[in-house]
């Protein structure tokens, strides 16, 4: 019996009808009502303003002056700056992804097993998870200081991570795959539960060493929590501000202006609140098509 | 025999001293930080890693000293906090036993709806939603900062999830016995619901006091400046005083562990729920 099934046996139960009045009608919308304000308000309708000023030329508070139609659009497109902070906004992305990934798995697998202190540790992989970006952050930036921080005592270097064009995103990317690292740690944890000990024990019996059970049976295991992870990563990325506010402000030079980055520097710097609307709009449509391309992939791995 | 058991501590041995320099790197920013805070001046500057004496001098000024105003951003950040969980928990729970419980037209519709606000980042509505404040006159206030963050389509989501677990034989029989649905609610599902509203409070209560973009354009005054914008303006008012500075991040750190250690099984059942959004 098919899942749609078994939801068709659930409600065509018979059931008591009671004849509705007039407030058993309106009753359930009112149970909605509040979370629904909140919603209209602050999420639906700043959802149309915003495309609604990404059509228009603003003034500096941000009203709608001049009917621009896909103007500020065409002005973006036609922009290197804005062409070079998409460039750092996927390399950004990319690293994080990838790195928050191999954080959080490599992690998972050092606490597969039992043994003393793995409590501790397990608690300690998560961590991250609790920590403000801003406050890890304002740690990093003591750690990442260019004469008296951490890391360059350990290196014995004089790097300055924030501000050389060269090492600025790779410090903020750092920073955010130390953040991440919690939640890729839970995620791909739980996912490692769910292999059934049976593969491993056959595979055992078999000779297979750690590293082969870990490419042919725990890795393909796990495959859908890696990817639906990645894709939380992506999404996440796509959305870091903190770090970049307090790290680099975006540079040096747009070495670090990631997408939010930029478009709070239009909003609240040069006041292009049309500019500023329209990349919005543009960060929308990447973390919906991204959205989709997972929707579309679960749809299909229902059936394996 | 033994050779076995030999051969199965010695993997556990291994596998602890493959963790020590992970931990390592993970706990690395929380314990510098710490010594940093703790540290006389001085060995700052002398690239000292572990202070020679610990002294305490950076709290009693953060806490104390009228430029920094710690305690009245602690205070902001709980009233902050505790008002958008205890919003949350009430317009979810509502929203979600109509959407489990209740019969009523749209009811698909809507719940797409709330779905699909999920897909919209929050940084996307940013700027329109800090217009619309300002229009009103928002600005530096407690409204700004608690009243659009009082509902979440995790939240009602999560609850929704909750109450199908519930089943409808229990609503019918309490109708029956001429219970309405707000007492239903009140006596029965909330009650039974206690697990799921803790990881929602938990959530919730930590998200809001890790908020950074939101409050850093709502507030102006130090008044109603909460932690995260109080500890990054430090470097403000004193860019000498860094381990003013690293006090400050313990400061704030404090509550946000606090939440984890004592209720990491809530704090990641919500979170498990909430990652959707990302």
């Amino acid at each position: 019996m098919s899942l749609s099934d078994s939801l068709k046996t659930r409600t065509a139960k018979p059931r008591i009808t009671v004849k509705k009045g007039f407030y058993a009608t309106v009753e359930p919308y009112l149970f909605l009502l509040p979370a629904f304000t909140i919603f209209a308000l602050f999420l639906f309708y700043p959802f149309g303003r915003t495309i609604y000023l990404s059509t228009f030329l603003t003034d500096k508070l941000g009203n709608a002056k001049v009917f621009w139609g896909l103007g500020n659009y065409r002005d973006l497109f036609a922009s290197s700056s804005f062409w070079a902070s998409v460039g750092v906004t996927f390399q950004f992305v990319a690293i994080v992804a990838f790195g928050g990934l191999i954080a959080g798995l490599t992690t998972s697998l050092l606490t597969t097993r039992k043994y003393p202190g793995v409590t501790f540790a397990s608690a300690s992989y998560a961590m991250p998870v609790a920590i403000a970006s801003a406050a890890a952050s304002m740690a990093f930036r003591m750690i990442l200081h260019p004469t008296n921080g951490l890391l360059n005592i350990l290196l014995g270097t004089q790097i300055n991570w924030r501000g050389d064009p060269n090492w600025a995103l790779f410090s903020v990317s750092m920073v955010t795959i130390w953040l991440a690292s919690g939640i890729n740690f839970i995620f791909i944890s739980a996912g490692l539960r769910g292999v059934p000990d049976e593969l491993y024990e056959s595979a055992s019996i078999d000779g297979a060493g750690y590293w082969r059970k870990l490419f042919s049976i725990t890795l393909p295991s796990i495959s859908p929590t890696l990817f639906f992870q990645i894709i939380i990563n992506i999404i996440s990325a796509f959305q870091s501000f903190s770090q970049i506010r307090l790290l680099t402000e975006g540079g040096p030079g747009d070495a670090t202006n990631v997408i939010v980055y930029a478009i709070y520097r239009d909003a609240f710097f040069n006041f292009r609140f049309g500019t500023a609307a329209a990349r919005s709009i543009i960060l929308f449509v990447i973390v919906l098509v991204i959205t989709l391309i997972q929707f579309s992939f679960e749809k299909r791995s229902v059936h394996y | 025999m033994t050779s076995l058991a030999a051969r199965k501590n010695l993997a556990k041995l291994g596998n602890m001293l493959l963790n020590i320099p992970m931990l390592l790197v993970i706990l690395a920013p929380l314990i510098y930080t710490l010594m940093i805070s703790v540290m006389p001046p001085d060995e700052i500057y002398q690239n000292v890693l572990i202070p020679s004496t610990i002294n305490f001098g950076n709290y009693v000024k953060a806490f104390t000293h009228p430029a920094y105003n710690f305690l009245t951003f602690i205070r902001n950040s709980f009233i902050v906090s505790t008002s958008v969980m205890l919003g949350q928990m009430i317009t979810c729970s509502l929203a979600a036993f109509a959407f489990a419980f209740l019969d009523f037209k749209g009811k698909k519709l809507l719940f797409i709806l709330v779905l699909a606000t999920m897909m919209v980042p929050g940084e996307a509505t940013i700027i329109a939603n800090y217009l619309t404040v300002s229009r009103w006159g928002w600005l530096d206030s407690f409204q700004a900062l608690i009243i659009p963050y009082l509902t979440s389509a995790m939240g009602i989501f999560l609850m929704r999830q909750n109450y199908l677990t519930f089943s409808r034989e229990l609503h019918e029989a309490a109708q029956l016995d001429g219970c309405n649905n707000p007492r239903f609610m009140a006596s029965i599902v909330v009650p039974l619901s206690r697990p799921a509203l803790g990881a929602l409070g938990a959530y919730v209560f930590l998200n809001t006091w890790n908020q950074y973009m939101w409050p850093l354009l709502v507030t102006n005054s130090s008044s109603y400046r909460t932690v995260q914008i109080g500890i990054s303006m430090l470097y403000d008012i004193d860019a000498e005083s860094l381990g003013l500075m690293m006090a400050g991040v313990v400061i704030v750190i404090v509550p946000s562990l606090s939440i984890f250690i004592f209720m990491q099984k809530q704090l990641i059942n919500g979170l498990m729920a909430g990652a959707v959004k990302g």
